[in-house]
């Protein structure tokens, strides 16, 4: 058999690799404006936190600024100032970190005492899921290694977050075996632990 | 409306516009996505997920290309990666299979040549698959490929050719059936 009549051949049968139905046209497009009109509520969610965050660190930066001048220091470290301009982002990045870590450390504790881990962990899961995607589309995911995690926890919330209510044990499982398999509390914790001598806020974001 | 128009329109939020964009183009990426995913739900999300961002990005269409091609890009992009971590999750199941020493299944009978095709497209690298999937089975030009994909169109060729001769030995055994 030619090369040329072997992929004549190859063509004709490939046809039935993987068929595909008629595109549900109108449930893609219902899904495509609901999933639309969710991110812009997010958005505006994302905007409104940076807004409070942006308003806090003004005031922090004020009162260092106070309390320089009342102190009557002068030739003050520039790097605080530095520090301050990214405080918005930590604060909200720092705030969902923390969250997330208690929710997986929880989840894992009780798993591991035997207790079923119910639809009490879902609720929660399908907040931070909501949370985490809206980081993975901010500059927070510019991040290699930041954006890295990120997926992980998108995978291991969504799985949480579809437990049914007594907790499937073979579920339960899966997820405490990919939270230990990716390490995924330990960089969770790596990412939210404070530098030396810094704040909370101030780790490894 | 020609595209210049419409593009105009749907950057402007002409709702009308936008669904005129949707179906001119949704039957191709969706038939994309389903034959690379197999799987309806997947191919679902796939065309959602690239329409969601096309709407959001055509701000940053310069129209160096056509918007088909730009729409594609998206969309293989979308599907590539959606399935990377679909595989990422299966693994981890099946790994966790391995590790609680789950056997596996009877052993099927002897697969025919469709089966067995779907099985070597299958195997095929990610790369040589999506190449041929949408050459051969879609009926792309490796121009489009390309566009598609960011790679040249010498490396759509050499691709193809190679997919096409992993398929060939993979069905070596079925050749009397082809002659």
């Amino acid at each position: 058999m030619t090369d040329d009549r072997f992929d004549r051949l190859l063509r004709e049968v490939a046809q039935d690799y993987h068929r595909p139905p008629t595109p549900p046209r109108e449930e893609m497009w219902r899904a495509i404006v609901a999933t639309r009109a969710t991110r812009r509520q997010r958005r505006d969610v994302w905007r409104a936190t940076l807004r409070w965050g942006v308003g806090i660190a003004a005031v922090l930066a004020l009162g260092v600024a106070i309390g320089r001048f009342s102190a009557g220091r002068g030739g003050a470290d520039s790097a605080t100032s530095d520090r301050s301009s990214g405080l918005a982002y930590q604060l909200a990045a720092a705030q969902y970190l923390t969250r997330t870590e208690a929710l997986l450390t929880g989840f894992r504790t009780e798993t591991r005492a035997g207790e079923p881990a119910a639809s009490q962990f879902a609720a929660q899961a399908r907040d931070l899921l909501g949370t985490t995607r809206l980081m993975l589309d901010s500059p927070a995911a510019a991040d290699v290694r930041l954006r890295a995690l990120l997926e992980d926890l998108e995978l291991v919330l969504a799985q949480i977050a579809q437990l049914p209510a007594r907790g499937n044990p073979e579920d339960v499982q899966v997820i405490t075996h990919a939270l230990e398999q990716r390490s995924v509390l330990l960089r969770l914790r790596s990412a939210s632990s404070p530098a030396p001598g810094l704040g909370r806020t101030q780790g490894a974001l | 409306m020609d595209e210049r128009d419409l593009i105009a329109r749907v950057r402007a939020g002409d709702g009308a516009a936008e669904r005129a964009f949707y179906d001119a183009h949704v039957d191709r990426i969706y038939r994309l996505a389903y034959r690379l995913a197999g799987d309806d739900e997947l191919a679902r999300e796939f065309t959602q997920d690239t329409f969601v961002r096309a709407f959001e990005r055509l701000g940053t269409f310069r129209g160096e290309a056509k918007l088909s091609t730009w729409l594609h890009a998206i969309a293989t992009s979308v599907a590539l990666n959606g399935l990377r971590k679909v595989t990422r999750l299966r693994q981890r199941v099946v790994d966790l299979d391995d590790a609680a020493g789950v056997a596996t299944g009877p052993r099927r009978a002897e697969p025919d040549l469709k089966t067995r095709l779907a099985q070597a497209i299958q195997g095929l690298p990610r790369g040589y698959r999506t190449v041929f999937v949408m050459h051969d089975v879609e009926g792309y030009t490796h121009e489009e490929i390309g566009a598609s994909l960011g790679i040249e169109t010498g490396t759509s060729k050499a691709q193809l050719s190679r997919a096409r001769a992993k398929l060939r030995d993979a069905l070596a055994d079925f050749a009397g059936e082809w002659t």
